[in-house]
């Protein structure tokens, strides 16, 4: 489906990664596969460094002190936050929802709407479009978007089907009124009948965390895994992009009017290195305008990888001026979006590290 | 036919491979090996195969026909 916002836009942008670094040289002793074959797959795949939180951090965690940092430099008031929207998949507790944590920590107003959304990799996509919804009222005025995930406590270290190329991450976008006319195009599609190929089976509901789905299990790919643990179905994900994701940008474009030349910049998801060059062949877009070395740097974060792939990428120039931008989102779910828009004027664009 | 013969042999690293040769016979027959094989697929024949599709291929020669029936399907 399609979506249109009118004078909307994103005024500022923050990422928090952990400082925590870890290589996937000193890790690969972990993986029960012949050393030359892990080097070979590093090679191909771009894996090198991820962040990982330390044991007990938590998203409200991370959240939180991206916003005290905020607060600090005063490039955010606290009392000018009317929604507080957050995007994760490992939230602190099942109940209550994060963002009222992350709301209680910081003494915000009571005057505050916090809403949790449980999305991955398009999560960013998804929270932008619901936090462009909430600005359609009088009363919002000032949406702080969250998007983080520590989704690294749940992979399994011995698991190289997922765990070199996870990471741990939060942004926090603030997204406001446009006072120029401006128009944002968005897309969407979800397809709930693949939700397995995503899926961290055990420890909700469904199937609660015991000791025996604590238990590593060698699920036939000499991968080490418990059913508590993420699990990855690789080459699905792979299909899917491949097949979903040209179609849904060409659409938007051609719902936009726009051409792909006007594009500056593809923002996607970053999976790993070798999903994005091989999306970018497909789309016939250079590499140059895709970007593609989150992952290598700091590991993939879910949906937190897009405003990643912008403040790591791209600050300076969105700080000074204003580029057309093709965000796009898509894993968990099954869901894919993306987004086009005129990306500029940021009141602040940068990344910085946790503690 | 020996264009696809060529790729196959690149990704396993080997020098040549023939119609044959059974996949899993081959030392770099792996996750990575099965994940550059659906990429070659989709960029140079349009097939989207997933990991599971691989379960009843055992030679070079099936995964031909393979890619033979999911190009007129």
């Amino acid at each position: 489906m399609n979506f249109t916002f009118r004078r909307k836009r994103i005024s500022g942008l923050l990422a928090i990664v952990p400082a925590n670094e870890r290589s996937f040289v000193e890790e690969m002793r972990n993986f029960n596969f012949p050393e030359a074959r892990s080097l070979k797959l590093k090679e191909v795949m771009g894996y090198d460094k991820h962040r990982l939180v330390e044991p007990g951090v938590c998203v409200s965690d991370l959240a939180v002190f991206g916003l005290e940092h905020l607060f600090k430099h005063g490039l955010l008031q606290r009392d000018e936050i009317d929604a507080l929207i957050l995007i994760t998949q490992s939230p602190d507790h099942f109940m209550p929802p994060t963002s009222n944590i992350v709301q209680g920590r910081l003494g915000l107003k009571h005057d505050t709407l916090c809403m949790d959304i449980g999305q991955g990799c398009a999560g960013f996509v998804i929270g932008l479009i619901q936090a462009f919804l909430l600005l359609e009222q009088e009363s919002i005025r000032k949406v702080v978007l969250i998007n983080a995930d520590v989704l690294s406590r749940k992979t399994s270290p011995k698991d190289r089907n997922s765990y070199p190329l996870v990471g741990d991450a939060a942004s926090i976008a603030i997204v406001e009124r446009d006072p120029e006319d401006s128009t944002i195009y968005a897309n969407l599609k979800m397809d709930g009948t693949r939700n397995e190929a995503l899926m961290i089976p055990a420890g909700g509901f469904r199937m609660p965390s015991t000791p025996a789905t604590a238990m590593l299990e060698d699920v036939g790919d000499n991968n080490l895994r418990a059913r508590d643990h993420l699990r990855m179905d690789g080459s699905a994900v792979f299909n899917f992009v491949q097949v979903e994701v040209p179609p849904m940008i060409e659409s938007l474009l051609a719902f936009a009017g726009v051409s792909m030349d006007a594009v500056d910049y593809f923002l996607c998801h970053q999976p790993n290195r070798f999903m994005l060059q091989k999306l970018a062949d497909k789309m016939k877009v250079p590499y140059a305008r895709m970007p593609m070395n989150i992952v290598e740097h700091f590991g993939n974060s879910s949906g937190v990888t897009i405003p990643m792939a912008i403040t790591f990428n791209l600050a300076t120039r969105l700080k000074n001026g204003h580029l057309q931008v093709c965000l796009a989102g898509y894993g968990v779910g099954l869901t894919w979006s993306s987004m086009l828009m005129r990306l500029g004027g940021l009141a602040f664009c940068e990344l910085i590290n946790y503690p | 036919m020996n264009e696809f013969l060529t790729k196959i042999a690149n990704i396993l690293e080997e020098n040549a491979v023939k119609e044959t040769d059974k996949l899993k016979a081959f030392a770099q027959w792996d996750s990575l090996a099965v994940l550059s094989v659906i990429a070659m697929l989709d960029a140079n024949y349009g097939v989207n195969l997933r990991a599971a599709d691989f379960e009843p291929v055992a030679t070079v020669g099936d995964l031909w026909n393979l890619v033979q029936s999911r190009k007129r399907s």
